[in-house]
């Protein structure tokens, strides 16, 4: 097979005496939306983190195409093309909407200083261009009239919303999406899953989702992982996760 | 308006901006003081050591005088690079006490030096303008350039970083931004605008000493900040000039001075947690202004 666009090889984190993510091993291929379930407490935020150079990896490689790139801070991932949301929402607050969004293109934004500072044709071209896109991905997830708002006047959902639009204008190749449909009601949760569909068509994005909501899961996902204590307990398509023994186990059993 | 209490006014602006740049990324950092100290010394040392510099003699030049802003925005340029990189490290309080720390190193240090002149200073530092009115024109010039770079700064890209490192660092890391450098660019920018005030100011009041940047420094020109408000370069501007303005107005009650300080670091947060200048309320004040000048236009 191919090389895979992420590779994580024997991961481990330790946070004291426990082991938040134990010896996983993942890849996630270009253009797939692959899901990742489990249990409160498995280890999935953890393992986002790892990836995105958040948090440090205790053990273990991480590979981007095939190049090491364990150990790399976070900014640096993100320059490599990898976006993602935050579980708990880590957005800009008392910036605009389209603060937020701008902030988020910030790879794309570098202007010629000189430029800059006084303000020639092409400075102002680009900016217009840039904003242009910010109202865009704002228009796409229909938060366009809030632009000129605070982030923290929005509602949950709209936050969610916003947090995705800025991950995408990070114009990145890989999505990591942390429980992007958490607050939402079914229908919102339909319609969101419509749009990941839509934009990971449109933008060519090869995505790694965790969410709880497992129906969703299952329509979404091309491939599952299923992590518990740490530990991956099962992989494959949504079809025959759903009969996995040792999912049901986690899910229904001690821990669920 | 007493033209003497305006040119302190001015070089309260200029200060407040200093406090301010990395405060808009979030960076508490109370190292102003020493960076205009050596400023001033910089200035106090080369125009009284020098007599190349002093020309023919009459007045001191100011081009002397721009050749010393540019020696002081190189060496406290060089020296914040160094420092910035190890103290901005540090976070909140931490980051505030280890510059506050700082500035009384430097303070003792040219307190023992000799060719500083110890505890005494140096005296005798030669006149470029004849009258306040001059050093007003020129740092009023000053300011007016700061502000305009400040004003670029805001509406463009490494702006708008620091403004996301404020708010949230981590979010900030992950949109692609290098935060340690774009903090360290904020702190280099504030020690050269601290820096080159300190040129003027050596000048402005002929003599300098270990005295110029201590502690209080530090708090007055931090209340400039928190009553102006780290949103825009306007808010530190207004806070200097008002709070460089209001003691020496106040002065039949003497030391209340300081209680107004107090109360304005105490109460500024409570009543205006943003400061008094954000965005919004500039928005806000001009749409009214606006509104009120097409009331007041005579109707066609
Ligand atoms: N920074 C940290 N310090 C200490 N323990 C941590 C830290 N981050 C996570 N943990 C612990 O690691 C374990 C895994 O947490 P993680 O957030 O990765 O789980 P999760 O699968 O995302 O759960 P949830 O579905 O509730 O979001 C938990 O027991 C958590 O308490
Ligand atoms: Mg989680």
């Amino acid at each position: 097979m191919s090389t895979p666009l992420l590779a994580a090889h024997n991961l481990n984190r330790q946070f004291g005496g426990l082991m938040a993510v134990n010896d996983v091993s993942l890849r996630v291929h270009q253009g797939e939306i692959l899901g990742l379930l489990g249990p409160n407490g498995a280890g999935k935020t953890t393992l986002f983190n790892l990836i995105s150079g958040v948090t440090p990896v205790s053990t273990g490689r991480i590979e981007w195409r095939g190049v090491p790139i364990t150990g790399m801070a976070s900014h640096a991932v993100a320059g490599l093309g990898i976006a993602r949301t935050f579980q708990n929402l880590r957005l800009f607050p008392t910036l605009s909407c389209l603060d937020n969004v701008m902030v988020g293109l910030h790879r794309h934004a570098r202007q010629k200083r000189l430029a800059a500072l006084f303000q020639t044709r092409p400075f102002h071209q680009k900016q217009a261009k840039l904003h242009q896109e910010a109202l865009a991905l704002l228009e796409l997830f229909g938060i366009a009239d809030a632009a000129h708002r605070p982030a923290n006047s929005l509602s949950y959902g709209d936050r969610r919303r916003l947090e995705m639009a800025r991950a995408l204008a990070n114009r990145p190749e890989l999505l990591l999406l942390d429980e992007p449909a958490a607050g939402m009601n079914p229908h919102e949760k339909d319609q969101l899953c419509e749009l990941i569909r839509q934009i990971q068509a449109q933008f060519q994005l090869t995505v790694l989702i965790i969410e709880h909501h497992v129906p969703l899961m299952m329509q979404l996902c091309d491939r599952l992982v299923v992590l518990n204590f740490g530990k991956t307990i099962a992989e494959g398509p949504p079809e025959q996760i759903a009969k996995d023994p040792a999912v049901i186990e986690a899910y229904l059993g001690g821990a669920g | 308006m007493d033209t003497t209490l305006l040119q302190q006014m001015l070089l309260g602006a200029l200060l407040g901006i200093s406090v301010y740049l990395p405060l808009r990324c979030g960076q508490l950092s109370l190292a102003t003081p020493g960076f205009y100290a050596i400023g001033g010394t910089v200035a106090a040392l080369l125009s009284t050591r020098i007599p190349a510099l002093g020309g023919d003699g009459v007045s001191y030049p100011i081009s002397s005088v721009l050749l010393e802003m540019a020696l002081a925005a190189m060496v406290t340029g060089i020296l914040a690079l160094g420092i910035g990189k190890v103290v901005l490290r540090l976070r909140g309080i931490y980051l505030a006490i280890s510059t506050i720390a700082l500035v009384e190193i430097l303070r003792v240090v040219s307190l023992n030096l000799s060719f500083t002149g110890g505890a005494i200073g140096i005296f005798g530092i030669p006149q470029p303008f004849a009258s306040p009115e001059g050093y007003v024109g020129f740092t009023s010039l000053l300011l007016a350039v700061v502000c305009w770079l400040c004003d670029r700064l805001e509406r463009t890209r490494p702006g708008l970083a620091m403004a996301a490192i404020r708010e949230d660092e981590l979010a900030a890391a992950s949109q692609g931004i290098n935060t340690a450098n774009t903090k360290l660019l904020a702190f280099v920018l504030s020690a050269l605008v601290a820096g080159v005030t300190g040129v003027i100011a050596a000048h402005f009041l002929n003599s300098w000493n270990a005295r110029m940047g201590n502690f209080d420094a530090s708090i007055t020109t931090l209340a400039f900040v928190v009553f102006g408000g780290t949103r825009t370069w306007l808010g530190p501007v207004i806070g200097g000039l008002v709070l460089t303005a209001l003691p020496e107005l106040l002065r039949p009650v003497g030391d209340l001075r300081l209680i107004v300080y107090g109360l304005v670091i105490l109460m500024g947060p409570v009543l205006f947690p943003q400061g008094v200048i954000t965005p919004e309320r500039l928005s806000r004040w001009s749409r009214m202004l606006r509104q009120r000048l097409r009331l007041e236009a005579p109707t066609p």
